[in-house]
């Protein structure tokens, strides 16, 4: 098993212990000069509220215990009072580290959020239904799955250059064939920054909404892209969840079918529970690839849609490839990092508890 | 309503559906084909068949900007990276799953945990590494294959992947093979290897997905057309100034056809190999 430890001991494990290294120094194609934590400090902003940021959510774990165990009245007046106080003080926090940090990053984390948001639900719930109604047809079964795969295997490279012209401003693009059978205007998709709810207002004629309608939304271009992505990914999906759906003895739905249970009863309470190490799995990888996305991303962007594609993985490579700012790049690299591995503790704790695994 | 027609009603409103999410799935494929065969005015107007095939296309784009030595590159790369991930995978996913020693969890553990690295944390002391690499190893690493390949050559999926496979390999056989005098690289080759075929055909595909589309090391360790791969050659026809929509397009259907060619052979192992993937996390 050497040559593959090596391998990933180089160039996999190693390089996270380099990265932090890297990150203390000023570093342009070489080393320069010891900066020692102000790369961190320049991306997340005064560590007043990084620290007010986590106090806040320590405080959080604390008043979800308090409120578990509380009996009487006052006990739940005062964990509630603490959930409210922490929950200010992790927004304080927060609100701290976006005004002194780095725009871009918390732009970046922001547009990551929404890729992720709009991407994984969508993508599961629809694969969980086409799963099921493969599931249940008598024919064709082994088609619809070779159909469904195809733009999962096929090079994301090559079908975000397609997607590219789908959703390109040109008058003759699908997405604007397909947008004026409606008898609406062509749009600008991929090369549009404004956002989903801000095109609506103006296309509606009004112009004086508040200027967070700007900001707190995904932007026309992002949405194209989260929408490629689906595209991508649910028939993938689909295939593992139709494995697992494949995987549930036949017996079980046979004895809920006597007790009288519905379909619906049967998919709730049988279907369900059986396949939820597989949605659960689904999920984390899920998770951990749109919070590694890159390919696509960069080639899907635009200079129309600003930075409103961003995610993180795009700006951290901009700053090593465009800008050569080795040192803070990691910085920001091993930032984002950090959010990954938050992440999936938090997942693992939420949903893993409600995974059934049989006996 | 009685019960039949009701049920066919379903079993008709279920194949409707289905065929609908089959039209979406593939008419960016559909799209791409057609486009690629269109004329430059075709691609502003609003046709949706070109009046007639322009194979020219395809040539044009074969020779714009060296993409058929990019092709070429990409194919020589993940010939490599797949031929290396394979044997070092196997090697590593036999002891982890079937020798008994210390450290062996903690070993997986650490292992799987290098999933959740992004590329971009890896990418500078990588880049870093390769260059110190450069200057001292025999064979260049820069704008050089070994850049491109080697950093690649195992996986902790495709480790994962071989290791709940072989786990289900029953213990008799080794036992048996051990009697019979072999020791376990002799048993890993001859008798774990054919037994791995789905498996390895699944890690084999993946890897060989993921080499195809990589893009962003590629354009860090490469600087010159010699060794860069199909990613760079896509990326550069898109960016601004890059060629027509057409010529975009027949690109985009000759970076597909070597990945489609190798899912048709392996459609079948591939499926079985993602589907265990997904019942056994």
């Amino acid at each position: 098993m050497s040559p593959a430890l090596v391998v990933l001991g180089v160039f996999g494990i190693f390089p996270i212990g380099y990265a932090f290294f890297v990150s203390l120094h000023r570093w342009r194609i070489k080393k320069e000069t010891v900066v020692g934590f102000s790369h961190y400090a320049k991306a997340l902003g005064d560590p007043v509220w990084l620290l007010c940021l986590a106090l806040g959510f320590g405080l959080l774990l604390l008043a979800r215990c308090c409120r578990r165990r509380s009996d009487t009245t006052t006990q739940r007046l005062a964990s509630l009072a603490l959930l409210g106080v922490s929950a200010v003080l992790a927004l304080r926090g927060f609100v701290g580290m976006c005004q002194t940090g780095d725009l871009r990053l918390f732009n970046a984390f922001k547009v990551t959020v929404f890729y992720a948001l709009g991407t994984i639900p969508c993508e599961i719930v629809g694969a969980l239904l086409l799963a099921y109604l493969l599931f249940r047809i008598p024919r064709a079964r082994g088609f619809f799955r070779i159909l469904y795969f195809l733009p999962f295997i096929t090079p994301m490279i090559a079908t975000a250059v397609v997607f590219r012209t789908i959703f390109s401003p040109n008058p003759g693009s699908l997405a604007n064939r397909f947008w004026t059978l409606f008898g609406a205007g062509d749009q600008r998709w991929l090369q549009e920054s404004r956002t989903v709810p801000a095109l609506l207002l103006q296309g509606l004629g009004l112009s004086n909404y508040p200027s967070w309608v700007d900001t707190a939304f995904p932007s026309l271009a992002l949405v194209c892209v989260v929408l490629y992505n689906i595209w991508v990914y649910i028939g993938y999906d689909t295939v593992i969840l139709l494995a697992g759906l494949s995987a549930i003895p036949r017996h079980y739905f046979e004895a809920a079918a006597i007790d009288g249970a519905s379909q619906w009863q049967q998919f709730r309470h049988v279907t369900l529970p059986l396949i939820s190490p597989t949605l659960f799995f689904i999920t984390l990888v899920a998770v951990i690839g749109t919070f590694k996305a890159f390919n696509h991303i960069y080639i899907m962007r635009t200079a129309g849609a600003q930075d409103t594609v961003d995610v993180a993985s795009v700006l951290i490579f901009d700053q090593i490839y465009q800008y050569h700012t080795a040192g803070y790049a990691s910085a920001l690299a091993l930032i984002l990092f950090v959010a990954i591995l938050l992440l999936t503790v938090v997942q693992n704790r939420l949903l893993g508890r409600r995974v059934f695994y049989g006996d | 309503m009685p019960k039949n027609s009701r049920e066919n009603l379903i079993q008709w409103l279920t194949y409707t559906g289905l065929t609908l999410a089959a039209i979406m799935a593939t008419l960016p494929f559909i799209w791409m084909m057609l486009s690629s065969f269109m004329t430059r005015g075709e691609t502003l107007r609003r046709v949706f068949f070109p009046k007639a095939l322009q194979w020219a296309n395809y040539v044009e784009a074969w020779s714009e900007e060296d993409f058929g030595l990019y092709f070429e590159n990409s194919l020589w790369i993940s010939f490599l990276v797949v031929g290396g991930t394979l044997l070092f995978s196997m090697m590593a996913a036999y002891p982890l799953a079937r020798m008994e020693f210390r450290g062996r969890e903690p070993i997986f553990v650490v292992i799987l945990a290098t999933l959740m690295v992004p590329e971009t944390v890896t990418m500078v002391p990588n880049f870093l590494t390769v260059s110190w690499l450069n200057h001292v190893s025999p064979v260049p690493w820069l704008n050089n294959w070994p850049a491109l390949t080697i950093p690649f050559m195992t996986s902790a999926f495709s480790i994962f992947l071989l290791r709940q496979f072989m786990r289900g390999i029953p213990g008799e056989l080794y036992e048996a093979a051990r009697i019979d005098g072999a020791g376990h690289l002799r048993f890993l080759f001859q008798i774990v290897l054919p037994l791995c075929r789905a498996p390895l055909l699944t890690v084999g595909m993946f890897t060989f997905i993921g080499s195809w589309n990589a893009l962003g090391w590629p354009l860090l360790v490469t600087n010159t057309p010699t060794w860069r791969p199909i990613a760079v050659a896509l990326q550069k026809f898109v960016s601004e100034a890059g060629p027509e929509v057409h010529l975009q397009m027949a690109g985009a259907v000759i970076a597909t056809i070597p990945v489609l060619v190798l899912y048709g052979l392996v459609q079948k192992e591939f499926t079985e190999g993602i589907s265990m993937s997904g019942l056994k996390g």
